[in-house]
């Protein structure tokens, strides 16, 4: 049983980064289209260009001391800045949570395969003399964390995971319980897909993938601001209600564990899944779908028009479900999002929109 | 604080010491390391400028691992001696596979060795896209042709949670060289707030590779020193010079006291704290003063209910280089200033012993500070001939201290200010 009956989270700023585009309006907007890897012709994918970071949040250096994946989470921890600012908080009451990928540079590492043996050993001396340190530092996943902590002036609690698709549900669970159980007043909680390369796809045939099938890919990121209170701006705000997580890569107990994840992210607000107006969920998985089969369920998702976003993927999502809650398109008072990650990761997570007490 | 306690009821430890706590534990004891003169495979020798580190002998695995399916996988070192450690600290808590089905997982096992191949190539028209930096690359593949470009970074989680039959969350940890105290830690708030009931938590690394080894010397993180042979690691000593690094992987099994005492089990230690921070100042240097460091201690201690007055030992971050001990010096002074309690504190570096396990470092080190509450007997910081004028606090060099341990902080930083602290007591009866 979980204890959520600390003091309420909400969220409170969003951003996204993706094929659709850079604002969660875009993923309302026309239908993106895969296209063809420049590495393999016969893949389809939904990359993107790697974005300028905001140059009043980042040193302009830390553009070229990132790898693509990196500058993508950066950006969109670059945009929730402002809203963290205006909140006034003390640094050290401010955590950073981060779903970080495994870093693969976006280019074809198979060139490296064939350069075995080109050279001799005499020109490991010319590479020391050569080769800048801010280019080892990109092998370091958790150090654009330390980028974001500087820009954005986090001192508070941290934590960096890396689950897969998961990983964005283990940074948001982590920060929701910094603020709920007052270790801090805010929390940044930043994600990135992990870069479109040749190692995604063999690390997907070395590992046999729990709900294999045809994936398609897409580059992006998500940022969200989480706070102790809930924003003024609007009539409404979303609280995170609830959430669950699990893991099996057993066939015969996946459908058990995906039960039991989604019963846990009820049971805080004593719901049955009748009571969720929304379900937001990857619709290309059919061990997810086949979660709802026999309820007739309307399932929502936006991953057709960024393709599988990995460790931004539920991020993104809410990002969007915030979005829409305060715009007219808000329907749902309960949304709930899941994830279910190749390897077999479940998580889940209850957000409740809801009318501020000023404005019912 | 919380009515809940939680405490560690199994470990397991994998490094240049051996492949069980025990022996590690006893040879610290008695003032041993296991660091060793060390060149990467595939480099003519005296090519690579670091020359020591404390590897783990490989060479005995299969005496762990055999009639296992992780010997038949492919897998990379580090989730070998993660697998090892693990199941060495579930049998030694106890516990059937069956009482472990809601059990979470939490594991730090550092980065996947095929980075740096990539990340050449992500920047072809930068300067470093030269011959050497190619080739380099190409035998990164020779070294590890199987591990660096199939395996994800969480493959360690999921085979203990597959291999053990755990259905609780499986999270994996990034966060530098505070990556296994990050998973201890969070193990330990999922248990307190009822998240789970029992967690297998640690980390498991191995950067003896050409390419990570050659990544820290470039960040001038790893010590190209030579004069000091196998007595290199001197944390806290004015003549530090980087660090050693180690390999290997540890783990712990973690549940209340109640489920402990239900079934029979003895603790080790009670886990009564966890507190982490970013230091917000340099991706490539921790804060000079220690500020993140001092507020990672700070809330560790206020999470666990603990005066500074009470704790009686620090398992440092002492890695052996001269910013990291400097500051780390200063966080103590800063947080237990009140009397000059930090005149009284006893302080220990592991590494010394053993060398830095990067992702995994804080893992065997938090099974060295629970040692130190159970058997009341605490590991030297050894090479420390000549205390640097900035280190000027009782590091109990040379030789195990015999002193009563109540409370202990386990410190860990990770690069780019990353810090956690966790906080131990000795297991009573009684809260």
């Amino acid at each position: 049983m979980n204890t959520l009956d600390t003091r309420p989270v909400y969220l409170t700023a969003a951003s996204v980064f993706n094929a659709a585009g850079s604002e969660c309006a875009d993923l309302h907007g026309p239908l993106t289209i895969a296209q063809p890897l420049d590495f393999d012709p016969a893949r389809l994918a939904y990359c993107v260009k790697t974005p300028r970071l905001p140059a009043d949040v980042f040193d302009r250096k830390i553009q070229r001391g990132v790898e693509p994946q990196g500058a993508r989470l950066l950006y969109c921890a670059g945009r929730i800045a402002p809203a963290l600012s205006a909140l006034n908080l003390p640094s050290q009451r401010i955590a950073l949570m981060a779903a970080i990928p495994e870093v693969d540079g976006p280019s074809s590492c198979w060139d490296a395969v064939q350069a075995i043996g080109e050279q001799p050993d005499a020109l490991l001396a010319q590479l020391f003399a050569h080769t800048p340190p801010l280019h080892a530092l990109m092998m370091l996943n958790s150090s654009v964390m330390a980028h974001v902590a500087q820009a954005l002036h986090c001192n508070g609690p941290m934590g960096g995971f890396c689950s897969q698709g998961n990983a964005g549900v283990d940074a948001l669970i982590e920060a929701f319980h910094h603020i709920a159980d007052g270790r801090a007043e805010a929390a940044v909680v930043v994600s990135s897909s992990p870069n479109i390369s040749p190692a995604l796809y063999l690390r997907e045939n070395a590992e046999c993938p729990v709900n294999a099938g045809p994936q398609l890919y897409g580059e992006g990121a998500a940022a969200v601001l989480l706070t102790s209170s809930a924003p003024t701006s609007g009539p409404m705000a979303l609280r995170v209600a609830g959430f669950g997580r699990g893991y099996s890569a057993s066939p015969e107990r996946s459908n058990a564990v995906a039960n039991s994840v989604i019963k846990q992210a009820l049971s805080q607000e004593k719901l049955c899944l009748s009571d969720v107006e929304r379900i937001v969920a990857d619709t290309q998985d059919s061990r997810l779908m086949s979660l709802f089969a026999e309820t007739g369920r309307v399932i929502h998702s936006s991953r057709q028009m960024t393709g599988d976003l990995g460790a931004s993927a539920l991020l993104t999502e809410v990002a969007l479900t915030f979005h829409d809650d305060r715009s007219e398109r808000a329907q749902a008072h309960y949304t709930l999002l899941l994830n279910h990650s190749r390897a077999g990761h479940w998580g889940a997570l209850l957000l409740a929109n809801e009318v501020m007490e000023k404005h019912a | 604080m919380s009515a809940t306690r939680i405490v560690i009821t199994g470990m397991g430890a994998v490094t240049g010491f051996g492949f069980e706590w025990q022996s590690m534990w006893k040879k610290m004891l008695r003032g041993e390391h296991c660091i060793r003169p060390w060149q990467p495979e595939g480099v003519e020798d005296g090519a690579f400028p670091v020359r020591y580190a404390a590897p783990v002998d490989s060479g005995l695995l299969p005496d762990y691992l055999q009639g296992h399916p992780a010997w038949q996988m492919p897998l990379e070192k580090r989730s070998r001696f993660g697998w090892v450690a693990a199941s060495q600290a579930v049998t030694d808590s106890g516990l059937h596979l069956a009482q472990l089905r809601e059990a979470a997982v939490l594991c730090a096992s550092g980065a996947p060795a095929h980075m740096l191949q990539d990340m050449l190539l992500t920047f072809s028209d930068e300067p470093h896209e030269t011959p050497a930096w190619r080739h380099l690359m190409g035998r990164v593949e020779q070294v590890n042709p199987a591990g660096s470009l199939c395996q994800s970074n969480d493959r360690l989680a999921r085979l203990i949670a597959d291999g053990i039959g755990c259905e609780g969350p499986v999270i994996n940890i990034s966060s530098a060289c505070a990556g296994a105290s990050q998973a201890i830690g969070n193990a330990f708030q999922m248990i307190r707030r009822g998240e789970v009931e029992v967690a297998i938590a640690g980390g498991a690394d191995s950067v003896l590779s050409l390419d990570t080894m050659t990544a820290l010397y470039l960040l001038g993180a790893a010590s190209s020193e030579q004069r000091w042979g196998t007595e290199l690691c001197r944390p806290f000593d004015r003549h530090r010079s980087g660090l050693i690094a180690g390999e290997g992987g540890a783990f712990v099994v973690l549940e209340t006291l109640e489920r402990a005492l239900a079934r029979g089990a003895i603790p080790y230690a009670e886990v009564l704290g966890f507190g982490s921070s970013l230091d917000g100042y340099k991706v490539t240097a921790p804060d000079p003063q220690g500020r993140g460091a001092a507020l990672a201690m700070q809330t560790a201690l206020h999470d666990a209910g603990i005066a500074p007055q009470q704790v009686d030992l620090i398992n440092a971050h002492g890695t052996s280089t001269p910013l990291n001990d400097a500051a780390e010096t200063l966080a103590i002074k800063a947080v237990f200033a009140e009397r000059e309690h930090y005149r009284r504190l006893a302080i220990s570096a592991n590494k010394s012993q053993f060398g830095h396990l990067i992702a995994a470092a804080g893992a065997p080190e938090f099974i060295v500070t629970a040692l130190a509450c159970r058997h009341d007997r605490i590991t030297p910081t050894i090479n420390l001939h000549d205390a640097d004028e900035l280190c000027d606090l009782d590091y109990c060099t040379h030789q195990a201290v015999n002193r009563r341990v109540d409370v202990a902080l386990s410190n860990s930083f990770g690069f780019g200010g990353l810090n956690t602290s966790l906080v131990l007591g000795k297991y009573r009866e009684h809260a």
